[in-house]
């Protein structure tokens, strides 16, 4: 395993920037996950560290080799594809041993590989079949020991599970997780899904356009957003248009007072749902009247709607406290509470 | 390789322009003359006037049966759909001078019966070239309405349109494009055909390709050449327009 | 009779109605001339009157016993295979170019290859009777660049209807290449690439067994093409010599000997289909694996 460098990589076609001035340093054995919505950026940057794309500018390095000109065959950066992307005219085993036969792997040795990559996703049994015999999952776990059979420097997985049903995928998803951290496995994965990015990342890198808008652990993203963006993207945050004032106040333009820290500079306040408790009397940091708008039923929350006085509107996430508690009314007058601690400000 | 196929038919036409009346490298000049001398000869003024009747009326013929029976094929399937899919489009498979023969023969037999000429003939030959426009036209319609949305037509219905009139003004519109191509293709293939109509021609009605094959078997010189050069001006150019119906590299 | 039933679904006439005037023209001016035409070469030529209605294969004897006869058609057949084996070891680059290039000027390439197949077989003999004559364009090349003092016969040789046939018949190649190659799936080469086979291995081991069944049907329809060749051979190859389709038709026009034509005919079809068929057959034994879904 090796650590990736990618050195300001940018990528250009035409006069479309795809990726723009892309840094990071990727340690051994780490995983990070690039998410962003389509078109952002994050599988043209896979591509460029396979070596598919070249890019316009920057470097790769995958450990101490700068890869940036490096054709394909030559970098030991194992794949996964979306689609799997089996050979349709080998079986199973064929398919593994391939790319021990390209890397010469001498015979003898060959087969014991391929055994012992088979076992680890549990296709032994089924190492003669075709992949036209194979279901969806049963396809993506050879594509995977296709990969890792070559021993590769780098994992790099391009959205494996979305072809997957939602149970599959979290079977999966776990597995390869599991096989990752197991094996020590430097690995990029680039996914859409940011429950997926969330679960298994140890770092993430949210990408819009081409442009990288943060870098981090998953709790790190997630609770302290470094733009709008990233705070939109990730889960649902109520955002505050407004005006930062003295002593770490933020005056809403609906005029409600909200103390966070930073906001004295802040253009924008937000505070996740799940942190707004409705109270029938104010407490906490800070307590924003209003009255409820609508209350959403989504099985293990609810989703409350408060139109705040003054105009803002906030959402609440409270559990479903099932019959221990009523739900909230439409045109009961509450209170939305939370911590100044909670809140996060943006300057943008 | 492009250099490879495209260079005879580059060569004709500049041929065509030479100024000699022998074939000879490099020329000593260009001219325009040829063109009109073909047009005064009566052997390529005809056979390109007939050419163009027997290859507009063939493939208007052609089309409209095909069209129907397409229609018939794609949307209305009936026990033995297939096997008439596939006679239709025989004649495509069948090399084109054993099908020349065989049609030549039948009609000898049928002039018997009938007592009336059909080798030779205008009417003969352009029924034997319907079989030509028939297969491409079949070809070309059924790909058409497999591509289409079949719910635009359930809209219709669904707005109160019955069945019948529904095709008329949704369907077959939308066909348009398939349509045209088809007719242009077939007008196209029928042309320039060559081994289905040699044995059905007859004196003074005679195709282009078959007055120019039969110079060419005794000369090679810019006559020809301009006569040559003029069917390819011509099919070139309803190829470019038939590319805007439909994706011709789908289709062949 | 109205198109619609009592429920408003259509008549289960109206179906085979409209497919009947097609299929009577085909079937009246195709398959029953055809039909005749088999039945013809069972009958027997008389000098005097031509044919006399009879059932006998001496027709079929006369050709496979003329040692004249069979050169005929294995002439037909060597060039027939040549020029399709040209045509896809020419062609099949220019395939996997088209079918992978995101050029804008693909479409314009797609084009200029289906320019010449509807330009006409004779117009496209006619340049390569420019190009190949003693006093064409190859002859004064290369005199003018001092290869040669004398005129090459190229002319009216096998090799000139060699390179005729192969340059009518290498665009429906390159076409049905073309979609074979454009319905693979790009991300299996790449996954052989990124498990480190260079350009030419995963071109060897991947993409041509895959696309190998695909292969064998275009292999086969220009297969067929070239067996039935006839103004290519008729202008290019000159009176030393002689393909199945030009000696067919000979029989039927100019010696009226219609039943040995029609045998000719007969043999042509279906000695055609035969070897095109069996070697069909054999691709697909060797690839079967990837035939499935």
């Amino acid at each position: 395993m090796a650590k990736v460098s990618i050195e300001n990589i940018r990528k250009q076609f035409g006069a479309a920037v795809a990726v723009s001035d892309f840094s990071l340093e990727i340690a051994e054995g780490e995983l990070v996950t690039f998410l962003g919505p389509s078109g952002c950026g994050k599988t043209t940057t896979l591509r460029m560290i396979a070596g598919f794309i070249t890019p316009t500018a920057g470097r790769i390095r995958i450990g101490e080799t700068d890869v940036t000109r490096l054709p394909v065959h030559k970098r030991d950066a194992g794949m996964v594809f979306q689609r799997y992307a089996l050979f349709p005219h080998m079986t199973v085993a064929e398919n593994v041993a391939f790319g021990l036969e390209m890397h010469k792997v001498p015979k003898a040795d060959r087969d014991a590989k391929i055994r012992r990559v088979l076992d680890m996703v549990r296709m032994t049994e089924l190492r003669d079949r075709y992949p036209r015999q194979l279901s969806g999952g049963q396809q993506q776990r050879v594509a995977i020991a296709r990969a890792l059979a070559i021993e590769p420097k780098v994992f790099l997985l391009d959205e494996p599970l979305s072809n997957l049903d939602a149970k599959l995928r979290l079977e999966v998803r776990e597995e390869i997780r599991a096989l990752q951290r197991r094996l020590g496995l430097t690995t990029v994965f680039v996914t859409h899904d940011q429950e997926e990015a969330l679960a298994i990342a140890d770092r993430m890198a949210i990408m819009h356009d081409g442009i990288v808008q943060q870098v981090g652990a998953p709790d790190t993203l997630y609770e302290r957003p470094a733009n709008l963006f990233v705070a939109d993207f990730l889960g649902k945050m109520n955002v505050f248009t407004g005006r930062g004032q003295a002593n770490d106040q933020f005056e809403t333009k609906a005029g409600q007072r909200i103390a966070a820290p930073g906001g004295g500079n802040a253009t924008h306040v937000g505070v996740r749902p799940e942190r707004v408790r409705l109270q029938a009397q104010p407490s906490g940091g800070n307590a924003l009247p209003g009255v409820i708008e609508s209350s959403l039923y989504l099985g293990s929350v609810l989703e409350v709607r408060v139109q705040l006085d003054g105009g803002d509107r906030l959402i609440s996430q409270i559990v479903n406290a099932g019959t221990r508690a009523a739900p909230p009314a439409a045109g009961e007058r509450v209170y939305a509470c939370f911590e100044p601690d909670d809140c996060v400000a943006f300057t943008q | 390789m492009y250099a490879f196929m495209l260079s005879p038919i580059v060569l004709v036409v500049w041929l065509s322009f030479f100024k000699d009346a022998i074939l000879y490298f490099p020329p000593s000049g260009y001219t325009l003359s040829w063109y009109v001398k073909a047009w005064e000869n009566p052997a390529f003024a005809n056979g390109f006037i007939f050419s163009l009747q027997v290859s507009l009326v063939a493939a208007f013929i052609g089309v409209t049966m095909g069209v129907l029976a397409a229609v018939a094929i794609a949307r209305y399937r009936f026990s033995g759909s297939k096997g008439v899919n596939t006679l239709l489009l025989s004649p495509l498979l069948i090399p084109g001078i054993v099908a020349g023969v065989a049609v030549y023969l039948f009609y000898l037999r049928a002039e018997n019966v009938l007592d009336q000429d059909l080798v030779g003939t205008f009417g003969g030959l352009v029924i034997a070239h319907v079989c030509l426009t028939i297969p491409w036209t079949v070809r070309l319609v059924t790909a058409g309405m497999a591509g289409l949305d079949g719910s635009i037509e359930e809209a219709a219905r669904n707005l109160g349109a019955s069945a019948p009139k529904a095709f008329m003004r949704v369907t077959l519109p939308m066909l348009r494009p398939s349509i045209v191509a088809a007719a242009l293709f077939s007008f196209v293939v029928s042309f320039e055909n060559l081994e289905l109509s040699l044995s059905l021609v007859g004196p003074g009605r005679t195709t282009l390709p078959i007055a120019i094959m039969q110079y060419l078997e005794f000369n090679l010189d810019p006559t020809i050449a301009s006569v040559a050069s003029v069917q390819i001006l011509l099919l070139g150019i309803i190829m470019l327009v038939t590319d805007r119906y439909v994706k011709l590299s789908q289709v062949v | 009779m109205t198109t619609a039933t009592q429920d408003g679904r259509p008549s289960r006439w109206l179906g085979p109605g409209l497919a009947f005037p097609a299929s009577l023209v085909v079937l009246v001016i195709i398959m029953i001339p055809i039909l005749q035409l088999a039945r013809y070469s069972f009958n027997h030529f008389d000098p005097v009157e031509m044919m006399q209605t009879a059932f006998t294969f001496e027709n079929y004897a006369k050709f496979f016993g003329d040692p004249y006869y069979r050169d005929i058609f294995f002439t037909t057949l060597g060039i027939a295979a040549l020029c399709t084996v040209l045509a896809l070891v020419l062609g099949f680059p220019v395939a996997y170019f088209l079918a992978r290039t995101q050029s804008r000027y693909k479409s314009l390439f797609v084009i200029l290859l289906v320019f010449p197949l509807m330009v006409g077989n004779v117009v496209r003999a006619a340049g390569w009777m420019v190009a190949l004559g003693n006093a064409g364009v190859v002859n004064a090349v290369l005199q003018g660049l001092g290869i040669i003092d004398k005129p090459l016969t190229l002319m009216y040789t096998p090799t000139a209807v060699v390179i005729g046939t192969t340059a009518v018949v290498m665009p429906y190649l390159i076409l049905t290449l073309q979609s074979v190659l454009e319905g693979m799936d790009l991300s299996v080469e790449e996954a052989a690439r990124n498990v480190g086979a260079s350009f030419f291995t995963t071109f060897r081991r991947i993409v041509l067994p895959i696309a190998a069944p695909g292969v064998a049907a275009g292999t086969m329809l220009v297969f067929i093409l070239c067996m039935n060749a006839y103004a290519t051979p008729v202008l290019l190859g000159g009176s030393g010599l002689t393909m199945m389709a030009p000696a067919l038709y000979d029989q039927i026009t100019k010696a009226s000997n219609w039943p040995f034509g029609a045998a000719l005919a007969v043999i042509l079809v279906c000695g055609t289909l035969v070897i095109a068929l069996f070697s069909n057959w054999l691709i697909h034994r060797r690839y079967i694996k990837t035939m499935a879904s």
